[in-house]
This record gives structure tokens, C-alpha cells and sequence, in this order.
């Protein structure tokens, strides 16, 4: 009665063991083909979302700052929405970095060490191995600076992890052997408590993925029915964003009470009010 | 039938770990053994051997290549330690003086900054600032430590078969997850893999014997053929002829010796 996230550095072998893990735990499966059902309930593109979650945000790739931002929020929604269903393997979808806390989660990162063939990479791709070899270097680097700008969270920092298995000898049976062991253990049971911040961490995600479909600069907590947003805003706008806020996060289902607290912006004010 | 090296951030449990799994394999547990061993083999004291392996190399260090001998002198002792196999090591470095030979599993045991500073305010009986800057002068030691001599971090994953972080799981979960990874058949003591860590040994004592001369050589060895890689400068001389043939007397399980002069050592040699 848990839920484990995978997370590796070869799709490839991600998907493997989530496979292996949730056959043999007779789990439900949380992958990237929840994207389609994102897309279709927050009415984005599906390709976006899917871009959102292999690049950092840049005015070059269509993909500004503030979209990115709401797009990651849109799956976070969706993806707490399922967890709070338990007995969960997730992988794929960056969970592992926005997930914390929540003592019933197992978090495995999968090395692929040997597993990622480099050879057919590069047969595949139609380049020299040392070229492979180079573009597997970078896809690294690239994803290593994608969790930091959107989770200020190093992905590849093993302290992230309950546990780090790397491939290179370990056979990827006896991976899912391991992991399958571990989730038994009383630790991962979840219990009341770690239920509730889940669910809690479900509706603070919820109310942000909404807020941040027309406003920038938005934290949001939540403890029960009761919401605390965070934002900026110049003294001109401050009102207005106020009620803006409250009115789009009460209108979401589980919401009973919404508390906002408003930073100075002090940008906007210098160009709002020169004096 | 396997070794184990344990490596660990200190006060990360790695040593509570070790001696668990080794007393539930039935394992030879070693960690200081080795600095003694090498201590009285190469005449050095324990004291000199322990700041080699600990500390990074100062700049002054770096240009007397004391330290690279002294490294050279544990990797010999740690090897002959091992080569009977069922063996769990939780000593410095493991991880990487015993690259190289299949058999190893090599395990990462890493504990919460906070879960550490307790250990140590609790320990030495200080404050909280002070535990967390012993720690964090501790971790960055064994960084450039590592980063100096191998040009790696030993925080970075990839250098290990399993890293577990003792927090959520406990020192028990962590003894099952080494015990059921050494079952696996990658980890099994087979012929060739012996023989591995037997031309292992002969490598290292040669490059012990050789190194507070020749600081820069490579040497491999393969079914007791040795390579011996040097530089350009160290070109066979009369003196080094006379000390391979010493060598070549006194050392067990070298069938056949050779030099290349000017040519860059592989990688997996030591």
C-alpha cells in the first residue's frame, strides 16, 4: 500500500523496471501517457507539455517562462490527483522532484550504466559511438540543469533517493527484486499523517496549476480546505490581484478558505509610480 | 563469496552497516587492518599512511609524490587483505583501489546532514554549529581527496553498484538490500574473476616497489604477465634493470616482465 517513483537516466530502463515492479506488486501505473489526459483537461497542447518536461524554458523554443511554469503546474495537479489513489509506480514525469516529503513514497533512481547501449544509440541515430557517447553526455547536463531551474533540486544528487541502484552489474530483475522488498517495509506504509499532506500537497497544487493559467509569481500551501497563496504585486495592483485570487481558488472543489499575502513588487512599482 | 567495499560520509552509519552485513555473511570485516599491514610491510607510519588516505594533498604535497606512495603502499596492503575474498571493507576508498576486479559490490551508505550533527553534538558533547562544520570540512576533505587523486566526486552515484540513505530506511534495510545484492551472479567469486584480483595483487606490489622512484608509472598485469609503463625520462637504467630483476626474484606469480618507456598507461592500470 504505497507509492514508488522511479527515476533514471535512460527512459528506456525507467520504463522497464516501473513495468517489472508494478507486475510484480500488482500496482497501478503512472506514466507520461497521463499527458494526453492533462492536455485534454487543462486544454493544452499534449507536444507542449511534453516539451515543458525535457526543456527549460527559452523565448528561442516557444516556450516562455510563464507558460512553462503553468504547464509543469498543470501535471503536477494531475499527478498528485492519482497518487492520492496509493498503490502507485510512477516514473517519467519529474514526480521524484516535486513529491517530498510524503514519508509513504519510495524513491529509486536507476543507474544504466552498461544498460544504455551506446553502440545502438548510435546505429540507431546514424553517428559515430563517440558522437553517441557526447549527445548522451549533454542529454545528462540538459536535464540536470532542467530540475534545478524548475525544482532548484540537483536530480542527480543521491540524498534525493531512498535508494541508488546502478545497472552496470546488477541485473534489472533483481532491481525490481530489491525495490519490490523494500516498499514492504513499515517505513513506506502510509498512515494518516503522511495521507493528509499528500492530500494536501494535491489541493495546493491543484489551486497553483489554476492561478498560474493567468498570473506569474504564485506559491501556494495548503492545510485542509484552507489555502495560503503567496504572490507579488506593485501597490496599484494589489487589490485587485487579491480578489483575483480569491475568487479563482475558491472556486475550486475542497477549498474553504483562501489567506493571500502579497510581496511588494518593487519593479513594477519603480515603473508604475516614479515618484 | 564476494567482497563488499562500504563507503560513507562520516558518522553516516556506513560502519554500523558493515559490521552487520559482515556478521550476517559470516565476512572478514577489515577497515584499519590495512593501514597496519601497510605500515609495517613499507616501514611507514600508520599516522602518515591515515592523512594520506584522508586528507586532499597540499600544495606542496602535490610535487613530493610522498602521498602517491603512500596510497600505493594501502592499495597493496587492501588487495593481499582480499584476494582470499569474503571480505567486507568500510575503510576510505575502497570503492575506487579496488576498481578493477568484477567481484566487488561497492555500496554507498549515506545519512541526513541533521541525523549526522546529532550523532556528533551527541558524540564530542558540542554545539549544533559546530558538529555541522566539522562535518562539512569533513565531506569537503574526502571531495578533494578523491578529486585530486581520481578526478571524481564520492558523492557521484555512478561509482557505486547501490547507494541507500539511512534515513526512511534503516540500518537493517540497508544490511538486506547488500545481502541480497551480493547473491546476484555478477558478484560471485568465478575463476577468471579470481585470477583478477590475483594479477591485481602482482600489479600493486610492483607498483609499490617501484613507486617512491618512478611516481608515474602504470603497471598491468594479466595471467602474470606484467606491463610496466613509464616515461620517457625513467628509460630503463641500470639501476632500474637491477631492481626489476629483484622484483622478477622475489615476487610470486609473474611469468613474464616487460617495459614500455614513452607510452600513456591504460586506464585500469594501477
Amino acid at each position: 500500500m504505497s507509492i514508488i517513483i522511479i527515476s533514471s537516466d535512460s527512459e528506456e530502463i525507467e520504463e522497464i523496471i516501473a513495468e517489472k515492479v508494478a507486475v510484480a506488486m500488482d500496482y497501478n501505473r503512472l506514466g507520461s501517457q497521463i499527458l494526453t489526459d492533462v492536455a485534454a483537461n487543462y486544454q493544452i497542447d499534449p507536444v507542449k507539455l511534453s516539451e515543458a518536461l525535457e526543456t527549460t524554458p527559452s523565448v528561442f523554443k516557444n516556450m516562455p517562462s510563464r507558460h512553462w511554469r503553468h504547464y509543469l503546474s498543470c501535471i503536477e495537479a494531475e499527478v498528485f490527483d492519482r497518487l492520492l489513489k496509493d498503490n502507485i509506480v510512477c516514473w517519467g514525469l519529474s514526480a521524484h522532484l516535486f513529491v517530498t516529503g510524503i514519508s509513504h513514497v519510495m524513491k529509486v533512481r536507476l543507474l544504466s550504466g552498461g544498460g544504455r547501449n551506446i553502440g545502438k544509440i548510435a546505429e540507431q541515430k546514424g553517428i559515430t559511438v563517440g558522437r553517441a557517447e557526447k549527445l548522451i553526455a549533454d542529454e545528462l547536463r540538459q536535464h540536470k540543469k532542467w530540475s534545478l531551474t524548475a525544482y532548484n533540486l540537483d536530480e542527480t544528487d543521491p540524498s534525493q533517493y531512498d535508494l541508488v541502484i546502478n545497472l552496470e552489474q546488477i541485473d534489472p530483475t533483481e532491481a525490481a527484486i530489491t525495490i519490490t522488498n523494500a516498499v514492504e517495509y513499515r517505513k513506506f506504509q502510509p498512515m494518516t499523517y503522511s495521507i493528509k499532506c499528500l492530500s494536501n500537497l494535491a489541493l495546493a497544487a491543484k489551486v497553483n496549476a489554476r492561478l498560474l493559467e493567468s498570473m506569474v509569481n504564485i506559491k501556494v500551501q495548503a492545510r485542509d480546505s484552507s489555502v495560503v497563496v503567496l504572490t507579488k504585486a506593485s501597490n496599484r495592483q494589489k487589490r485587485k490581484k487579491i480578489a483575483a485570487i480569491k475568487e479563482l481558488a475558491g472556486d475550486i472543489e475542497g477549498v474553504s478558505y483562501v489567506e493571500v499575502h502579497v510581496k511588494k513588487n518593487i519593479l513594477t512599482d519603480a515603473t508604475e509610480n516614479p515618484y | 563469496m564476494s567482497i563488499i567495499t562500504i563507503s560513507r560520509g562520516s558518522y553516516s552509519m556506513g560502519k554500523t552497516v558493515a559490521e552487520k552485513v559482515a556478521e550476517r555473511l559470516h565476512y572478514d570485516i577489515i577497515s584499519r587492518e590495512v593501514l597496519l599491514d601497510a605500515s609495517s610491510r613499507f616501514n611507514v607510519s600508520e599516522i602518515k599512511l591515515k592523512k594520506a588516505i584522508h586528507d586532499a594533498p597540499g600544495i606542496l604535497e602535490r610535487y613530493s609524490h610522498n602521498k602517491q606512495s603512500y596510497i600505493a603502499y594501502i592499495r597493496s596492503a587492501l588487495v593481499e587483505r582480499i584476494i582470499n575474498d569474503n571480505v567486507v571493507y568500510h575503510g576510505l576508498a575502497g570503492h575506487l583501489l579496488l576498481k578493477g576486479i568484477p567481484h566487488v559490490l561497492k555500496v554507498r551508505v549515506n545519512s541526513d546532514l541533521e541525523r549526522r550533527i546529532a550523532i556528533v553534538m551527541e558524540r564530542d558533547r558540542i554545539p549544533a554549529q559546530e558538529a555541522r562544520a566539522l562535518i562539512l570540512e569533513d565531506d569537503k576533505q574526502r571531495r578533494k581527496w578523491t578529486h585530486s587523486l581520481y578526478g571524481q566526486d564520492p558523492w557521484d552515484t555512478s561509482l557505486y553498484d547501490i547507494s541507500i540513505c539511512i534515513d526512511k530506511l534503516t540500518i537493517e534495510n540497508a544490511v538486506d538490500f547488500i545481502c541480497l545484492a551480493v547473491e546476484s551472479k555478477e558478484f560471485r567469486l568465478t575463476e577468471k574473476n579470481k585470477q583478477k584480483a590475483k594479477d591485481m595483487a602482482v600489479a600493486c606490489r610492483i607498483k609499490a616497489a617501484l613507486v617512491d622512484e618512478y611516481p608515474n608509472i602504470g603497471v598491468t598485469c594479466e595471467y602474470g604477465n606484467v606491463l610496466i609503463y613509464m616515461k620517457g625520462k625513467d628509460q630503463m637504467t641500470g639501476k632500474l634493470t637491477k631492481k626489476l630483476n629483484h622484483i622478477r626474484e622475489n615476487t610470486n606469480g609473474i611469468h613474464h616482465l616487460e617495459t614500455h618507456a614513452g607510452i600513456e598507461p591504460p586506464p585500469e592500470a594501477v
